[in-house]
């Protein structure tokens, strides 16, 4: 009799030596990217176009807390308080949530080669925030293109959602290819508003739709918060069912995984903490792909990490990017989103290649 | 999916393309293309031009002397032999076609030509979209463009129908004003008209900068170029255009003295913080689409500058701002007085 | 890591935690499928079948391409719909259990293994005690992992990952999963179809050994005589329809496999041990 018999016995001793060496690794990594993200905030903290020594920044925090220090002259107080924390914080939160989400997406799909653009998130938010833009609504203030893309993004996940939808059941192919027919769609639409736009919306459509941090503000951080928090905080609940997920769609029902529901539930999350993100953002390419990417070849598939893992370096990587976007060419402001995708790509590419040769493909 | 993505992602390199080449041409020259709605904007009733929209022509309808020849801003001698059907390709040189008394000739207008008297003619530009076959449509004897105005491809097509396109010089500041007023005029037969007409044009450009207040404190003044809230936002340098118009108005160039070169850089925050600007210059439609001055106000980087805490904000209308032509009094009356009198946009 | 997993059970929150179910008596039916009718594309797959899978028992389900062998194991593993009929497992439709009970109740062998990321073999395998999660059975998980990975003897390569693997490696970590799970009824279609020789047999004997402490086996095989050596019954399906259900040495003539399978075929006694043996009858 052997343990694989009921009633259970005593544990055996394992045999052979299972690989415990990843999941060290992955302590390791959370660790390092902790530490990392620890050094990069007080660094971009006391980084920017106007004069404030780390000194003064620290001074200034432990004033606001009421620990002593000193608070800085008026115009520094507010640069740092108004434009560059909120700055900060912004760049985390949706740097984490695109992060997050494209790990998601990855697992949803069982695709690696999935982003959020792919089911037609950005696209569809794109639509609302060009439309806004386009036809001048105002009535929201600054808040109207948020909100729009926010809305927008939501409504196409959803349609993609029930347009995919079948007999109760979601085939990934023709959820992609729904996906692909709602952001050709999109860009259609996109197309014709810009047609119709005049040249100075025009200007701000190209403007929107690079990505960037620069008017991050607290209202800002506070319209993201709540759905970085929430997708953030649910995403990792789901992380060992999207491990069996990995096998396949009936494989995780035989493994008790309620699939239709895992995907709506994890579909939403994805939509919540995309759209958020593009709302404030603009489209920031290549963060929700090339970090779940990374992070998967240094240390394996595991959702349980790979969801923390990949938020967290998403800020990591988000933080650094917008750091480099307004400090490398001062006093001008590099466009984020091109910043992303043009190291993002050719690091994507430099993947591709390495785990071809090393996996023989993408199994 | 590939497919898909390559399409989105073309359309933003483009975008990314177009933007930095639209932002060259429209603002510089052509004083940024405006929109068919002249938009009021919130604390926007000093903006130039005061009152109604409407040009001040010469007096008496010259006679065109034709034929003439002139050599074209590009290097090319045109000859123009009729001047009865007549296209501008922009604001500015709709204007001066207009108020040298030939707005009778003129048959299309760009779509930042927003004056009243053109208003019914139909748009056959928007900015940088020429096409030869729209223009040939309406059949000209005469196109007027600017050095920035584009692509060559189009208006070579229509030099190659026979009709002369006549490139002029595209303003940079105050200097220019004369000298592309005779320029139009000699093209279209009316010398005399345009001697009128910059002579005119230079005295009211004169009487105004007399009346500038002199100020011991020159302010400094940044010419914000705004499109949006979520996104980052333009400051003018040397060659934006705004330079003159700011020195005109007695004000230091914030852009320029920082040492910006080039017309527009996307610029930080906390450049903007640091460059400490006393007055905030920007377009009418920008102003709209941040929600105002109370949204300007708000900006980060804006709002830690003099010109945010003291909402010293100067609103000049998208289409006549940079135009430099026969109004451009009126434009620096207006922005002397949102810069230093109470009628400010506030 | 323990503590994601409870906070995945919170998450979850209805329905609580399912129940594992208690261990079956021998010859107690854990599944039966009655007068089932399954259409698959508006087509006829399962026309009236009616079969009983009891615990201590390994039944092997055989018959021509297109008879409706696997739609059979996909309807007991509750994959598949009925047109009409009933599938119970462990004594209650399958419709009336969660997906959860379902996974302490049977696990499913399906016929290609495949993987979206390369997980290593031994979390593959670990991936068989996700319905345990939870239960103080969670403590056997590594033990149990072990065993599994070992009696399929894929502890060689635990630490590669299942992309890189040959298919008939991979066939064998799938299986390594599947007893993992510690179902009563397992479910397995075509286990052995990638494999070697040596390994056919390996598995086959699995199959008996789970029978023999208790659990129910249901096997599709294309292999007549290993189902003759292996199953303790075998159900001969043709058109969609039960032609003989029966221990292998009763079910399997000369006359019945010729008809099913539409090709002579001769079912011999071996000359030493006796066993039943079945092979085509060839023209020279």
């Amino acid at each position: 009799m052997t343990v694989l018999d009921k009633p259970a016995r005593p544990a055996a001793p394992a045999q052979g030596t299972p690989p415990r060496g990843r999941r060290g690794t992955a302590w390791l990594l959370t660790a390092a990217l902790a530490a990392g993200l620890l050094v990069l905030v007080p660094v971009a903290a006391g980084t920017g176009a106007y004069p404030i020594p780390v000194g003064d920044v620290l001074g200034s925090l432990l004033n606001r807390a009421g620990l002593g220090g000193t608070a800085l002259d008026r115009v520094a107080e507010s640069v740092l308080w108004n434009v560059r924390f909120p700055r900060i914080v912004l760049a985390l939160l949706v740097g984490a949530s695109l992060g997050c989400a494209g790990a998601l997406m990855q697992g949803v799909f069982g695709n690696p080669l999935a982003e959020p653009g792919v089911i037609g998130v950005s696209s569809g938010a794109a639509v609302g925030a060009v439309a806004a833009i386009a036809f001048g609504f105002g009535f929201l203030g600054a808040w109207t293109v948020p909100v729009f893309a926010f809305a927008s993004g939501l409504v196409t996940v959803l349609v993609v959602y029930v347009m995919a939808r079948a007999g109760g059941r979601t085939e990934v192919v023709t959820l992609i290819l729904t996906g692909i027919a709602l952001n050709a769609f999109a860009g259609a639409l996109i197309g014709l508003f810009l047609f119709f736009a005049d040249t100075a919306a025009v200007n701000q459509i190209t403007f929107w739709q690079l990505g960037s941090l620069a008017q991050a503000t607290w209202p800002k951080v506070l319209g993201v918060l709540p759905c970085a928090v929430i997708g953030l905080g649910l995403a990792p609940l789901y992380a060992r069912r999207l491990d069996l997920l990995a096998l396949g769609e009936r494989p995780a029902r035989h493994l008790g995984v309620d699939v239709e529901r895992l995907r709506v539930v994890l579909i939403l999350v994805i939509a919540l903490l995309t759209a958020a993100a593009v709302s404030v953002a603009g489209v920031i390419g290549f963060v929700g792909l090339v970090v779940p990417h990374l992070l998967r070849m240094m240390a394996g598939p595991g959702h349980r990490f790979l969801i923390p893992g990949s938020a967290l370096l998403g800020a990591l990587v988000l933080l650094g990017a917008d750091l480099a976007a307004r400090t490398v060419a001062e006093p001008a402001e590099l466009p984020l989103g091109v910043l992303t995708a043009l190291v993002g790509s050719p690091f994507f590419f430099w993947l591709l290649r390495r785990t071809r040769r090393r996996q023989g493909g993408w199994a | 999916m590939k497919g898909t993505d390559g399409i989105v992602r073309r359309l933003r390199t483009r975008l990314a393309g177009a933007l930095l080449s639209v932002l060259a041409l429209t603002l510089t020259a052509t004083g940024c293309g405006g929109s068919t709605k002249a938009a009021p904007t919130a604390g926007k009733s000093s903006s130039a031009p005061a009152g109604p929209n409407r040009l001040e022509p010469l007096e008496g309808k010259p006679e065109p002397r034709l034929p003439v020849t002139v050599r074209s801003a590009d290097g090319e001698r045109v000859t123009v032999e009729r001047a009865e059907r007549i296209v501008p390709l922009s604001g500015s040189l709709s204007e001066i076609v207009f108020t040298l008394g030939l707005g009778d000739r003129v048959v299309a207008r760009d779509v930042s030509a927003t004056f009243d008297q053109a208003a019914k003619l139909p748009v056959v530009t928007r900015g940088h979209d020429v096409s030869a076959e729209s223009v040939l449509s309406l059949r000209p004897d005469l196109v007027v463009a600017e050095t920035t105005t584009g692509p060559q491809e189009a208006v070579d097509q229509i030099r190659a129908a026979g009709v002369p396109v006549l490139f002029v010089k595209a303003a940079k500041g105050l200097d220019d004003v004369g000298s592309r007023i005779r320029t139009v005029a000699e093209a279209l037969g009316v010398p005399a008209a345009g001697e009128e007409l910059a002579r005119r044009s230079q005295e009211r450009i004169e009487a105004v900068r007399k009346n500038v207040p002199q100020n011991k404190d020159e302010p400094r003044v940044a010419f914000l170029y705004l499109r949006g809230s979520a996104s980052v936002y333009l400051l003018g340098g040397r060659d934006s255009g705004a330079a003159s118009l700011i020195e005109a108005a007695g004000g230091i160039d914030a852009g320029a003295a920082s040492g910006l070169n080039k017309d527009f850089t996307p610029i930080t925050s906390e450049a903007l913080a640091k460059a400490a600007p006393d007055a905030i210059l920007v377009m009418s439609k920008g102003l709209e689409s941040v929600g105002g001055v109370d949204g300007l106000a708000e900006i980060p980087g804006i709002a830690q500058t003099p010109a945010g805490m003291d909402r010293r904000i100067v609103s000049v209308e998208d289409g006549v701002l940079l135009n430099y032509g026969p109004r451009t009094d009126q434009v620096l009356k207006s922005v002397v007085e949102q810069l230093y009198g109470e009628g400010g946009a506030r | 890591m323990r503590g994601v997993l409870r906070g995945g059970r919170l998450s979850r929150l209805v329905p609580s935690r399912p129940v594992p179910p208690e261990p079956a008596a021998p010859g107690e039916v854990l599944a039966e499928a009655e007068d089932l009718r399954v259409r698959l594309a508006g087509r006829l797959i399962l026309d009236g079948v009616g079969v009983h899978v009891r615990a201590g028992e390994v039944l092997a389900l055989v018959g021509p391409n297109g008879a409706g062998k696997s739609t059979l194991l996909g309807a007991l593993s509750a994959d598949l719909t009925p047109a009409e009929g009933t599938v119970r497992i462990h004594g209650r439709p399958t419709t009336a259990w969660s997906a959860p009970e379902l996974a302490l109740r049977r696990s499913v062998l399906p016929q290609s293994a495949s993987l979206s990321f390369p997980f290593p073999v031994e979390d593959v395998v670990r991936m068989g005690r996700a319905p345990w999660a939870g239960t103080e059975r969670e403590d056997e998980d590594d033990a149990v992992v072990a065993e599994a990975m070992a009696r399929t003897e894929v502890t060689a390569f635990a630490g590669r990952p299942f992309s890189a693997l040959s298919g008939g490696e991979r066939a064998r970590v799938a299986l390594a999963r599947v007893l993992a799970q510690q179902a009563p009824l397992v479910l397995l279609d075509e286990p052995t179809a990638a494999l070697d020789l040596r390994h056919q047999e390996l598995v086959l004997r699995l199959c008996r050994e789970r029978a023999a402490a208790g659990d129910a086996v249901v096997v599709v095989l294309h292999d007549l005589g290993l189902a003759a050596a292996y199953a303790h019954r075998v159900a001969v399906l043709r058109g969609g329809r039960v032609a003989a259900d029966g221990p292998p040495s009763e079910v399997f003539s000369d006359a019945l496999l010729s008809e099913v399978y539409d090709q002579p075929v001769e079912v011999l006694a071996h000359p030493r041990t006796g066993e039943v043996l079945v092979t085509p009858r060839r023209v020279p």
